[in-house]
């Protein structure tokens, strides 16, 4: 079943002008549920792009896209909410945790938002805590944790509302290579329990891991091609 | 959320509140204060009483006019209360033991020569014994009505009437006494006495008065006795020998009036600038974080929130800390104020509620109105665009 529906879409930063950048380029992709799926590309290919268009952070400038078979594009900013709130779970390239927020209530934020009551949200806060092995770190601050355990709580805060889609924006750039095996690790048992998975890497080993590779260059994909065959 | 987003935004949150305080409490000390002093003025006036006419009249000859002054003033019964020469003697009082001289508080007190209508020109009532008599004025009397500071300094709680006291060195008996006016501006105006004013000839060598006190019935009478008398006194005094002057208390309170208005305007503006500083305090420690906070509504919307949502947290937020710094800049300024009028006006002194809160409301909405300045517009963006806020 089609999970995201990309459909000749462009990105076009300072259409008309001397310095027009177009960061996606006419794009068109269909993503099933259930896949992982890797996009690599060099710096400045668009990825981050195509990524925020596909986690409705943004929308494209022309072209049409659908998310579970819905329009995006004729969305209110209250439907658009429910869907990042529901559907989708960001993990971004700079951890982007609110720094006056406790690692338990940056996760609990997802909950809130989502509208969970809050007898509920205790247990499945810890829960997601403990998926990411940072229970014991539950009421540290984003300044008082590494880098990997910061991401580790950006995770945990995209995994507790159990999204239909995670989608991670270089999310070991930051991280030495065992902590981003560590993570790479989490995002695969996510997938393998039903979670659609994309990720942004400009690590080809970890792009390996996946089960489908699409390569971005000045805005176009370029190559896509199944590691194995998964089809939902 | 939003009590925790004010516990980890301390220095923010304390400076935004702070500015409130600050404003709050300044306007609500600056005009109590001014409030205060009019109020003050006022009680002194009405303890001496409206409606007065003063009469200064400076004769070369010698003349006295007293006598012509309190005839006339007596015809014009419609309008006239009463009329009083206004003469003091400074000197010491005695009474067995106890002398004036020997008062560390008040000292000597200044004697009343005054009419027999002395106590209804200066809104003294009796409380005991009786008044100055028109006879005891004509028969010289040596008779003494004395003020309720002074009884009290005297006779402490022994009846006074018919006990014998010494003014100057002269015998005079205690015929009454005048219940206290208390009065924060003029305290000696309970510590007096008033003997009949053809004394003046006994105690100060002197057979003339230079001022009076007429008490109109009303403030139109007090016009209307003001040019009746001057017309009188026209005729009276050759100006070749003297010259009078007719003048009222009433166009004195009114220039009072009219002087406390200007201080209330004066230090309204000042109490409206500090206003004016706190709120600009209070935008500015919200603009510098608009960045910051518009970064934090950019991942807020990125994971899930509304903007609604936001929004709401940020009025809540807002709130708040603006409601709280305007309680707490009420307690100030109260506090403040019932200090300062104790310092400066031995007054119990109550700010004015309409203004207090009207302090509040102001810098509470503009608190709001620049704590709801970046999530208002941070939420409008798409979260990728607020999140590239750094
Ligand atoms: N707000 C913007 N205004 C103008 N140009 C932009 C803007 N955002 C991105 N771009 C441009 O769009 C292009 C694609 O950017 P994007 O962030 O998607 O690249 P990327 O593939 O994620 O690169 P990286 O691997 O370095 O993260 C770049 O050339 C970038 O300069
Ligand atoms: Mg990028």
């Amino acid at each position: 079943m089609k999970l995201i529906e990309l459909i000749d879409a462009y990105k076009i930063y300072n259409e008309g002008f001397e310095n027009e950048v177009r960061a996606l380029n006419g794009v068109s992709l269909t993503i099933e549920k259930g896949e992982f799926v890797s996009i690599v590309g060099q710096s400045g290919s668009g990825k981050s792009t195509l990524m925020n268009i596909l986690g409705c952070l943004d929308v494209p400038t022309y072209g049409e896209y659908f998310l579970n078979g819905q329009d995006v594009s004729v969305m209110t900013d209250a439907e658009l909410s429910k869907i990042r709130s529901r559907d989708v779970g960001f993990i971004f390239q700079g951890f982007n945790l609110i720094s006056t927020l406790t690692a338990y209530e940056n996760v609990e934020l997802a909950l809130i938002y989502q509208g969970v009551r809050a007898s509920q949200r205790h247990d499945r806060v810890m829960e997601a805590l403990e998926r990411v092995g940072l229970a014991d770190r539950a009421k540290n601050r984003p300044s008082q944790l590494s880098g990997g355990q910061q991401q580790r709580v950006a995770i945990a805060r995209a995994l507790v509302t159990n999204p239909s889609v995670i989608m991670a924006d270089e999310p070991t750039g930051a991280l030495d290579s065992k902590t981003g095996q560590q993570i790479l690790d989490l995002l695969k048992s996510l997938n393998d329990e039903g979670a659609t998975v994309i990720l942004i890497t400009h690590n080809m080993d970890l792009a390996c891991a996946s089960h489908r590779i699409i390569r971005l260059s000045d805005g176009k994909i370029v190559e896509d091609y199944r590691l194995r065959g998964v089809t939902a | 959320m939003a009590g925790k987003s004010i516990a980890a935004n301390k220095v923010r949150s304390f400076l935004t509140m702070l500015g409130i305080i600050i404003g709050v409490a300044a306007v609500i000390i600056l005009v109590s204060l001014v409030q205060g002093q009019n109020k003050q003025w006022k009680e002194y006036y009405e303890s001496l009483g409206t409606n007065r006419v003063n009469v200064s009249a400076y004769m070369w000859n010698g003349k006295d006019i007293t006598e012509d002054l309190y005839e006339y003033c007596l015809r014009l019964d419609d309008l006239v209360l009463g009329v009083t020469p206004n003469g003091y003697y400074y000197g010491n009082i005695r009474y067995q033991s106890k002398s004036t001289d020997g008062n560390r508080e008040y000292g000597t007190p200044s004697i009343a020569l005054g009419s027999d209508l002395y106590s209804v020109c200066n809104n003294y009532e009796l409380a005991m014994g009786r008044d100055i008599s028109y006879l005891d004025v004509q028969n010289y009397n040596q008779v003494v009505v004395l003020g309720a500071k002074l009884k009290e300094y005297l006779f402490d709680y022994k009846n006074p009437i018919g006990e014998q006291i010494s003014i100057g060195g002269h015998k005079f008996t205690v015929i009454g006494v005048y219940a206290a006016k208390g009065g924060t501006i003029n305290p000696y105006i309970d510590y007096t006495a008033v003997v009949p004013y053809t004394m003046n000839r006994m105690l100060n060598k002197n057979n003339t008065f230079g001022d009076f006190t007429i008490k109109a019935k009303s403030s139109e009478a007090t016009t209307e006795v003001i040019t009746r008398v001057t017309g009188f006194l026209t005729g009276l005094i050759d100006p070749n020998y003297g010259y009078f002057y007719v003048y009222s208390d009433n166009s004195w309170m009114e220039r009072e009036d009219e002087a406390n208005r200007m201080m209330s305007l004066v230090l309204g503006g000042i109490a409206g600038i500090s206003l004016l500083v706190g709120g600009i305090g209070i935008m500015n420690i919200m603009l510098v974080t608009v960045r910051e906070r518009t970064r934090e509504i950019g991942i807020r919307k990125a994971i899930g929130g509304s903007r609604r949502s936001i929004l709401i947290q940020f009025l809540i937020e807002a709130s708040v800390i603006c409601g709280t710094g305007g309680i707490l800049g009420i307690l100030l300024g109260v506090l403040g104020t019932l200090v300062a009028g104790k310092l400066i006006f031995q007054l119990v002194l109550y700010p004015d509620v309409a203004l207090s809160l009207g302090a509040v409301a102001f810098s509470v909405v503009l608190g709001i109105a620049f704590g709801m300045y970046p999530a208002v517009k941070a939420s409008a963006l798409q979260p990728v665009e607020a999140l590239r806020a750094e």
